[in-house]
């Protein structure tokens, strides 16, 4: 099953895309992905339905969120009300510690995203501050990654010894699906089924960018 | 794709061509010029490098003017009824840019196309998003 776990829509601040127009141009384009992963920053959108983009467009469309910590950027999945009690998701200087501790106790799944960007990327802070416990899996591909971003993430997750995801980070529609996650054999239906794959760690980042063959 | 001159040739998927605007100092000054907006971060490097910026910016005006002449280039006779962009970084003046579009919308009845908008640095990093919505009059 290929999921893009890292997109965003017209709920987060920056974003621009419509979630019909994301299955639509998916559709349209004939893109391999499964479903994709709405990850608002700062927030968890616990108000929106999109079953019936799921049934109309045969897509699973699940719902997460990008949290800002003083390690950079975080995406958590499996957002629930005990994780949103522990945690102020707008606050933009979250403590890594207490992310990784508190979505762990609730149940959730947190990984770092674009961990090779500088300042919003884990590991610009491993060099200054050096390296989280409690840090398990992180994102390698990211389709707003420049040339050296994902090289540098892929080096250090090695050297770490994380697990290894990708997603888009699309904030238009037409960046979807550029990088995924492909979880081999696996049928995940819901938000919980996604966290169970992810904690069971039979998953790889695969990069779909259009290249100038294309 | 060639030039769309008709809301028919439209298709949800279509790309604009990839345009690489002129934004050398002289064009990015005379742009400053005629829209009263001349600031130093826009037409000096090194007035731009004091206020933190790694050289001279183009001006978001600019940016999205660039961008609405791109979709003008591809649909000459469309009216632009909306155009929103999103800043993101920094475009640096007298660097390479490339601006993009894609259809990612259309309404048969309406005869508009919605549009995603982006324009990357020479660096790679995409410094401008945006959506435009386009209406078309036959």
């Amino acid at each position: 099953m290929l999921l893009d776990l890292h997109t965003h829509s017209v709920k987060s601040d920056d974003g621009r895309a419509k979630v019909e127009n994301y299955c639509k141009w998916i559709r349209k384009k004939e893109l391999p992905l499964d479903g994709f992963v709405l990850t608002e920053h700062r927030q968890y959108d616990a108000e929106s339905d999109y079953r019936h983009l799921e049934d109309e467009y045969g897509l699973l469309i699940l719902k997460a969120s990008e949290v800002e910590t003083d390690f950079g950027h975080v995406l958590v999945f499996g957002v629930n009300d005990e994780l949103q009690a522990a945690l102020d998701f707008r606050d933009v200087r979250l403590p890594i510690e207490h992310v990784l501790y508190q979505s762990h106790k609730a149940g959730a799944f947190a990984a770092p995203c674009h961990p090779g960007r500088k300042r919003v990327g884990l590991f610009s802070h491993y060099q200054e501050k050096g390296h989280v416990e409690g840090v398990h899996t992180v994102e390698v591909l990211n389709g707003g990654s420049i040339p050296g971003e994902d090289e540098l993430s892929i080096e250090m997750a090695a050297k770490y010894g994380y697990k290894t995801f990708g997603g888009s980070d699309s904030h238009v529609v037409s960046r979807v699906g550029f990088c995924a996650t492909d979880f081999p054999a696996q049928d995940i239906q819901d938000i919980d089924g996604l966290v169970n794959a992810l904690e069971g760690g039979n998953f790889n980042a695969v990069s779909l960018r259009p290249t100038k063959e294309d | 794709m060639s030039t769309i001159y008709k809301f028919a040739e439209v298709e949800l998927g279509d790309e604009l061509p990839n345009e690489t605007p002129d934004v050398s100092m002289a064009k990015v000054t005379s742009f400053c010029t005629s829209a009263k907006h001349l600031f130093e971060r826009f037409t000096d490097h090194e007035a731009a490098k004091k206020e933190g910026f790694p050289g001279a910016i183009v001006p978001g005006i600019m940016s999205q003017g660039l961008l609405a002449a791109m979709i003008h280039k591809w649909a000459p006779g469309c009216n632009i009824m909306s155009i929103d962009t999103v800043f993101r970084g920094s475009l640096l003046v007298d660097s390479n840019i490339t601006m993009t579009g894609a259809v990612t919308d259309t309404d048969d009845d309406e005869m508009t196309a919605e549009l995603d908008l982006s324009i990357i640095a020479e660096d790679g990093r995409t410094g401008v998003i945006g959506t435009a919505k386009v209406q078309f009059l036959s």
